[in-house]
């Protein structure tokens, strides 16, 4: 049994070695491609240029700390809150729609018209929705906002009532039996068990969207992603690997944030809370009970 | 003397998923009435259950129910069909939400019924805790109080005794009065001797197919029967 997955796994690797070596006319170019990337590195990228955390020139800064008016910090807080609405806007939408194309939620003549919806809107990459809504109502964050919900709802929904297909049958059952209207076993049965799941997958969809925000900026939807467009454009590639480092810096910070807030909803044990959060915790409750004896 | 309307009729029903388990069940349930279920595992008296909650077509026949359409039959599952994820509080007021008809009242009314169905089964300290941090016992206890905010017309329960101790079958006992004062019918599957004779009032044995109808009186005649010594078990 064992030795037919071995067989079977390598017959896939060689497949795609075979597809492979189809796709690619000339390895010749893999050659000095390293010394390529170390010349380009050197000379373009490093160091980052952190000038992006000074304030611009135009509009005059009026705030005492100068990095409030800094491109990179500007820039990251349009595109954060840009993936906050639309994560938002997204999350809603989807689960109006997931519970609707959810197998064990409604019959199967209902869950595939909205399977499909799901299916095509998700079927557009955010960056063509992008250039729709900037076509449609101009550039800016809000065309970058209606790009981003869409490709949340069909995104998240199928993450959505695939986990609702996923859950146990015995509580949806009693409901059922019961007789609870179909919008109230969702908000009663189906949100509360999969709680712990949508809220992972909302957090993982508020972070691919800020990474994505990098992306639709490029075709004038707003966030950082038009001020990278710009210095590429100009050839500035350090300033470029800053902007690049204050988004990963930020993608941490959110998967920390996911860490966090999932660990009050799971099951004990399943996600350890962080100890410096235990710690927090732990200093909240004394404070609070000591301020009661008081 | 006035004749009792059913809230329950089965009519030459054929149960089962692809091949019939039971076959050609004629019964009918009156308000009141407390129908234990018997029969060895696999028989098919899950599939019954699931079957009188519409959870399972039925292959052949008709199964009535003369209930109202929301709230009316409730339903305890072998496994209690909790959210897991959501408080006491929350898994009882389903049962509330269910049984409470839409009126300018119906929040309060659900609060009431949520508290008095978790005193009568003695988890009014428990209710914001989370369900997933409870013993089997108290679990148990949670899915009956469910079932007590609802007061349905028809309690469906597979095995809601079984895993309990004597105590907490009593406390569970005393608590379904409150329902059978108000005239709802309980069908159950049951494995306890005991529990039968201090709990039912009609058994339906499943038999080589068949359901079969017994009074208490009459089940208890049949004393010598190999199906209560094979299939029952017999309290300690």
């Amino acid at each position: 049994m064992r030795g037919g997955w071995i067989l079977a796994v390598l017959s896939l690797l060689f497949l795609a070695w075979l597809v492979l070596n189809d796709l690619v006319d000339d390895w010749g170019r893999l050659e000095g491609g390293m010394d390529n990337l170390v010349i380009f590195v050197e000379e373009s990228m490093w160091p980052p240029n952190w000038s992006v955390l000074e304030a611009q020139s135009y509009p005059v800064c009026e705030n005492e700390i100068e990095i409030f008016c800094s491109v990179g910090y500007l820039g990251m807080m349009e595109t954060i809150k840009i993936a906050f609405v639309s994560t938002m806007l997204g999350f809603i939408g989807a689960l109006c729609l997931s519970s609707l194309a959810a197998r064990n939620l409604v019959p199967l003549y209902v869950a595939l018209p909205f399977r499909f919806i799901l299916a095509a809107t998700r079927s557009l990459p955010s960056l063509i929705w992008a250039i729709l809504f900037v076509i449609v109502i101009g550039f800016g964050p809000l065309a970058g906002v209606l790009a981003m919900t869409f490709y949340t709802i069909g995104y998240l929904g199928k993450l959505q009532y695939e986990a609702y297909e996923g859950m146990p049958s015995d509580c949806l059952e009693v409901s059922r039996a019961m007789g609870l209207s179909h919008p109230s076993t969702v908000v009663s049965v189906v949100i509360p068990e999969t709680g712990n799941h949508l809220l992972s997958q909302l957090m993982f969809m508020f972070e691919y969207n800020v990474r994505h925000g990098t992306v639709i900026g490029i075709v004038g939807a707003g966030g950082i992603g038009y001020y990278i467009t710009t210095y590429l454009k100009f050839l500035q590639y350090d300033k470029v690997l800053a902007l690049l480092i204050i988004i990963f810096f930020v993608v941490v910070v959110i998967d920390l944030l996911s860490l966090m807030i999932r660990s009050f909803v799971t099951d004990e044990g399943d996600v350890r809370r962080p100890t410096w959060l235990r710690g927090m915790i732990k200093i909240w409750k004394k404070r609070s009970a000591s301020n009661d004896v008081e | 003397m006035s004749i009792q309307q059913p809230v329950l009729e089965l009519k030459n029903v054929d149960i089962g998923y692809n091949d019939a388990l039971v076959n050609n069940v004629i019964a009918r349930v009156l308000p009141g009435e407390i129908i234990a279920v018997l029969g060895p595992s696999g028989i098919g008296k899950t599939t019954l259950i699931r079957t009188i909650a519409g959870l399972v077509e039925p292959l052949k026949g008709e199964v009535t129910l003369h209930t109202k359409k929301k709230g009316g039959l409730g339903y305890i599952p072998q496994r209690l069909g909790l959210v897991r994820h959501a408080s006491v509080r929350h898994n009882v007021n389903l049962g509330a939400k269910a049984g409470v008809p839409f009126s300018r009242t119906m929040f309060e009314e659900r609060k009431t019924r949520v508290e008095e169905a978790a005193k009568a089964l003695g988890i009014e300290d428990k209710l914001k805790e989370p369900v997933r941090r409870l013993s089997g016992g108290q679990l148990r206890r949670v899915a009956t109080a469910r079932a007590l905010a609802q007061r349905p017309q028809i309690l469906l329960a597979d095995e809601f005794l079984s895993e309990l101790d004597h105590q907490n079958v009593e406390v569970v006992i005393k608590a379904v009065q409150t329902l059978l004062e108000d005239g709802t019918s309980i069908i159950m599957v049951e494995h306890h001797e005991e529990n039968v004779r201090l709990f039912a009032t009609r058994i339906w044995l499943i038999k080589d197919n068949h359901l079969h109808d017994y009074s208490l009186e009459e089940w208890m005649d049949i004393d010598e029967s190999s199906w209560r010594e094979q299939y029952m078990e017999e309290e300690e």
